[in-house]
């Protein structure tokens, strides 16, 4: 069947993603052979991977660390001044100059002044922050600070581990998953996160790393029940056995009715089976 | 408290080692000008730092962070619109032998992504070298799959004819420079 360009173009942008398959694969393919003008757009979209991956200078790490430096000195309002292009206090002339001073930044005079100035600012703050502590000057304020800090703290690491659990490269969602083994209390949603990890993530490692860390919190009754059901899901006979064998660690008597059930399972492996059958004779 | 403070930035540094690159892309086939990308990465993770709260957990993470880089540009924006312009310090290298070719193909569809109106080459940037998913960047933009792919074909055509006028020669290219719009402020998503 002939389609015309419109019908074409309702697919192309699936065609482009590489997420099109079967017989709308083929209708784009045979229309594009035939028409040069939807075979032009896909040769440009194919051309723009000519453009370069630009990279950022070496200084923006150094930015980033004086910036986190001067919102949690609380002077984030002051650091605004720096770390907000274009605020509307400042006219055009403002912002160049602003913007001519980082540029400056970039030479290597700028850099060189730049590392004397972050290492005299960390001096100076190890100084002031090592000496308070010493002399024991926690104050009701500084109290107050410290646990508006470690909460924002946390609130941080539940975010980093939630953003990397969903990266496309199994080694950062491996990453998100070690990352959360710092917290000694979990989060719920990082918990519901890391079980969605150990049913679906598509890395049988990564899987792996995510009943690691689910075992050490084992008190929560949603990590138990959670790890129970992921093992009815399961097809990997290396993640089968890992979660046999975590059952059992945790001596978790309800796990045995289940486990008889799981071993009756027409297509499990022998091994998978004979492991369960030493579980369910260790729980009862 | 040295200890939280580590700890902070230890954290948002993992974040930032891992999106600073990418935004860093963003801004900058966006805006075509690095110092403004450096900048507006800097308010983005100042923003996480910030509003770290309002991240919705089983959401896309990867549709929140562009959501708070769309938003920090569209601030920049409004306070600084003498600012929209095309600067042509973006335009690759000039390579030699081999290479001269697609270099300057490369630089042709550098200038026509910039004379693209933004909205349509943000779409274009963020399904081309953002690795965004349809589903997220409709999500981010606020609206229906089906628009977003009908936004994308769009794109493409106009990125085509204006690549190919001014492959086709300086002359075409003013031409076909004439009737394109501006580039023009995206609006904030949902206000």
């Amino acid at each position: 069947m002939n389609m015309s360009c419109e019908q074409i173009g309702e697919l192309l942008p699936d065609y482009l993603q590489g997420s099109l398959s079967g017989a709308k694969k083929s209708m784009v393919e045979a229309h594009i052979a035939e028409c040069a003008d939807c075979r032009d757009e896909v040769a440009v979209w194919q051309k723009l991977a000519l453009l370069p991956v630009e990279q950022p200078s070496a200084e923006s790490r150094l930015r980033f660390e004086a910036m986190l430096h001067a919102y949690q000195e609380g002077r984030s309002d002051r650091g605004k001044a720096h770390f907000e292009p274009g605020r509307s206090d400042r006219g055009p002339a403002g912002s160049r100059s602003a913007r001519s001073f980082w540029q400056w930044l970039r030479t290597p005079v700028g850099a060189a002044a730049w590392s004397a100035a972050l290492l005299l600012i960390g001096l100076f703050a190890g100084n002031f922050y090592g000496a308070r502590t010493i002399h024991g000057g926690s104050t009701g304020t500084s109290q107050e600070e410290m646990a508006k800090m470690e909460s924002e703290l946390t609130n941080m690491r539940q975010l980093v581990v939630l953003s990397m659990l969903q990266q496309q490269s199994a080694s950062e969602r491996l990453q998100g998953v070690s990352y959360s083994q710092r917290e000694q209390q979990l989060d719920p949603q990082v918990t519901a996160a890391l079980l969605r990890t150990l049913h679906y993530d598509g890395s049988v490692d990564v899987r792996l790393a995510a009943l690691d860390a689910l075992s050490k919190h084992s008190a929560q009754p949603q990590v138990r029940s959670g790890v129970l059901d992921a093992l009815q899901e399961q097809q990997s006979p290396l993640v089968q056995v890992a979660l046999i064998d975590q059952l059992v660690e945790w001596r978790d008597r309800e796990a045995a009715q289940q486990l008889k059930n799981f071993e009756q399972k027409p297509d499990l492996n022998p091994t998978v089976k004979q492991r369960a059958e030493w579980a369910v004779s260790k729980l009862n | 408290m040295l200890q939280v403070r580590a700890g902070a930035g230890d954290t948002l540094g993992v974040l930032f080692d891992r999106y600073q690159a990418p935004l860093y892309n963003f801004y900058a086939k966006l805006t075509g000008d690095r110092t403004l990308s450096e900048d507006l990465v800097q308010e983005v993770f100042l923003r996480i730092l910030k509003y770290s709260r309002s991240y919705q957990p089983g959401t896309p993470f990867r549709a929140w962070i562009y959501q708070i880089a769309r938003n920090a540009r569209v601030d920049h924006y409004r306070k600084t619109p003498k600012h929209i312009s095309f600067e042509p310090e973006m335009a690759p290298p000039v390579k030699p032998k081999d290479e001269a070719q697609e270099s300057q193909e490369a630089e042709m569809l550098h200038r026509a992504l910039m004379h693209m109106p933004e909205e349509k080459r943000e779409i274009l940037i963020l399904s081309r070298f953002q690795e965004l998913k349809y589903e997220e960047i409709a999500r981010l933009l606020g609206c229906e799959l089906g628009t977003v792919k009908t936004r994308i074909h769009r794109a493409i055509q106009e990125l085509r004819q204006v690549f190919r006028q001014l492959e086709s020669g300086p002359a075409a290219a003013g031409s076909a420079a004439a009737p394109l719009a501006p580039a023009i402020p995206p609006r904030r998503v949902g206000s």
